[in-house]
């Protein structure tokens, strides 16, 4: 192993965003946009609803792509590749939807397994024994394997969504809103599951949130949408400092919330 | 970075080791675990050799699940291995075993198939009969309070099943009429009974073709329409949505698609019969020389009206069922992907079969009537 690869790797990010406009019709939603995630990293996305968060995501994933601009993730455009390299690359991140969109047809045992039973180099003992592994480390039962995703609750759909979005061993993790639709106990829980998980596996983490409190517990580096723009990028101590009418309100309540528990 | 690997060497005391290398994970792209398993099945076998996974730079579960299994599901003092690795194969050990594989094979399995289609049968007939309880009992409630008549979705019914659907039903009459008459022509003139041909196509299209095609192209385009929509209702809470509003869901999705469609599929049999005896018509003035205004003249006098009833009464009997068959398997569906597309095509086959069930019940029914 040479000395030169290993260092590139360090110093490409594993996702940057470069003059990304987004346009639908006359409806401008993202202007000169950029961001870059380093290896390691935990980076929240933040704004107001309706700015454009998710559709940022979706262009990040590769589902949708930009007006102009480029997006590279580990340092290739996903558009222009083939599609061999393209599914390889797509198997280095895991991505948990807002609704978990696990398949309503399979079971939990057979969602989590779908990725890994598509790459088609595993026995079903071994991926018995994978998906016994992704279980354990959501903190589902073995028995919770045979329910069909309708009998689940709100909670549990995240949770084996996580577990599918890790099947592969992915580098990067993207979560649409991870805590949303779960009460603040879960949620805590929740959020210290996918920090253990980030420690354990060494991931990096992109997160879209409205939740103060998820952005505050989880994130090294906040990434801020408004007007169109990122108008900040920086840590939370950082972000507090700064004076923008979205950025006051979206921390207010938390703000009033610690000051009551002190 | 770099792909797992492994080579095999020998040491002074003569015993043989297989050292890994590289990174046995799943993050390494170029990696095929499939392949390695392959190439190392003769080691796993062989109970004298060594394993050294010093080198190994990554081994995550998928990597070490493999191992695992190929080691015979335990470690003992041939594997060299660092702590972390030691970590790993401890926690996959601790992991639930997949359950036993039942194996025997039950002989009373076909009985019990045959007992659960009947059990299923009684089913749909029950939830069928309740269906229809309540939709009198709505029926009785409007007439009570006629202003709640859902008017807006009875309307919206008609148009979406009734008039979008004349343009398909005119072509498919009028393609079959001209193909009827066009076969036909050839064996009547055969016998020289080239007149005869008003009389069969009249009786045939309006009594029976007519309502037919009526009921199998409806069935196919309002009658799934109609499951889905109902059953994506009950997907994203829709129904529930109703519910809490106060408002049955019975009155306001179910009643006005079963009322639109009976109302409008008399019209769509006149419609379609009307195309079909014009592509008839078409086919006879061609092949037979048959004039247009004759055609049309001479067809009340030897087809009776009544037959045209026939078909109209058909039509509306046929629009009722499908839509009642529809919604029925539309409120079956539960909140998953397959049992949407399963109730779906047991809707349009539901409905084709009980259209045609009937209308040979009403054949015999009939058969002294305007013929």
């Amino acid at each position: 192993m040479s000395i030169l690869p290993a260092q590139m790797t360090v110093q490409t990010p594993i996702c940057e965003v470069c003059h990304v406009y987004t346009q639908y019709g006359d409806n401008v939603i993202h202007e000169n946009i950029n961001l870059k995630i380093a290896h390691g990293d935990i980076v929240a996305l933040i704004g107001q609803s309706g700015s454009g968060k998710t559709v940022l995501l979706r262009h990040i994933i590769g589902l949708t792509t930009p007006t102009r601009g480029e997006v590279l993730l580990f340092g290739q455009n996903l558009h222009t590749m083939e599609r061999m390299q393209q599914r390889r690359l797509m198997n280095r991140f895991g991505m948990l939807f807002q609704q978990g969109a696990l398949f309503s047809a399979l079971s939990v045992f057979d969602n989590i397994a779908l990725p890994l039973r598509e790459l088609k180099q595993f026995d079903e003992v071994t991926i018995h024994k994978l998906v016994m592994h992704k279980l354990a480390l959501v903190e589902l039962e073995p028995q919770h394997g045979e329910l069909l995703p309708a009998q689940l609750s709100g909670g549990m759909v995240k949770r084996v969504a996580l577990a599918r979005a890790l099947a592969l061993e992915p580098e990067l993790l993207v979560l649409d809103e991870p805590t949303s639709g779960l009460d603040p106990d879960r949620s805590e829980k929740f959020v210290a599951l996918i920090k253990q998980i980030k420690h354990a596996l060494g991931l990096t983490v992109l997160f879209v949130t409205h939740d103060p409190v998820t952005v505050a517990a989880l994130a090294d580096c906040i990434a801020v949408l408004a007007d169109k723009h990122i108008i900040a990028t920086c840590s939370l101590l950082e972000l507090k400092t700064m004076d923008h009418p979205f950025i006051n309100h979206f921390f207010q309540g938390y703000s009033a919330q610690l000051m009551e528990q002190k | 970075m770099a792909v797992a690997s492994f080579r095999i060497d020998t040491d002074d005391q003569g015993r043989r080791h297989v050292r890994l290398f590289g990174q046995w994970s799943l993050r390494a792209q170029e990696n095929n675990f499939a392949k390695l398993k392959k190439s190392l099945s003769p080691f796993f076998s062989d109970p004298s050799i060594h394993w050294d996974l010093q080198s190994v730079e990554q081994l995550d579960t998928a990597g070490a699940t493999m191992l695992w299994i190929g080691w015979g599901g335990k470690l003992d003092g041939r594997m060299v291995l660092n702590s972390e690795q030691i970590a790993t194969f401890d926690m996959l050990s601790q992991l639930a075993l997949p359950p036993p594989v039942k194996k025997s094979r039950d002989w009373l399995a076909p009985v019990a198939d045959w007992g659960n289609l009947v059990l299923a049968f009684f089913d749909h007939v029950r939830d069928i009969i309740q269906l229809i309880g309540l939709l009198l009992l709505e029926i009785v409630y409007l007439l009570r309070h006629p202003r709640d008549f859902p008017w807006r979705e009875f309307c919206a019914n008609i148009y979406k099943s009734g008039v979008t659907a004349l343009p398909v039903s005119a072509l498919l009459g009028f393609m079959i009429g001209v193909a009827m008459s066009y076969l036909m022509s050839k064996q009547v003139r055969t016998f020289g009974a080239d007149i005869f041909i008003v009389n069969i196509l009249g009786l045939s299209i309006m009594r029976e073709l007519g309502p037919i095609l009526m009921a199998v192209l409806i069935a196919g385009r309002s009658g799934s329409a109609m499951t889905a929509q109902i059953g994506v209702m009950r997907v994203t809470e829709e129904i529930d949505a109703l519910a809490t509003m106060g408002i049955s869901k019975i009155l306001r999705v179910i009643l006005p698609k079963i009322l639109g469609l009976t109302f409008v599929a008399p019209f769509l049999v006149l419609w379609t019969s009307g195309w079909a005896l014009a592509g008839g018509a078409l086919s006879a003035n061609i092949q037979l020389d048959i004039n247009y205004r004759f055609f049309f003249d001479y067809l009340p006098s030897v087809v009776q009206p009544v037959n045209l009833t026939i078909g109209l009464v058909k039509g509306l009997l046929f629009g009722s069922v499908m839509a009642l068959v529809a919604c029925h398997f539309g409120l079956r569906i539960k909140p998953n992907t397959e049992s949407l597309s399963i109730n779906t095509t047991n809707s349009v086959v539901t409905a084709i079969t009980s259209v045609i069930l009937i209308n040979a019940w009403f054949a015999i029914a009939t058969r002294g009537i305007g013929i």
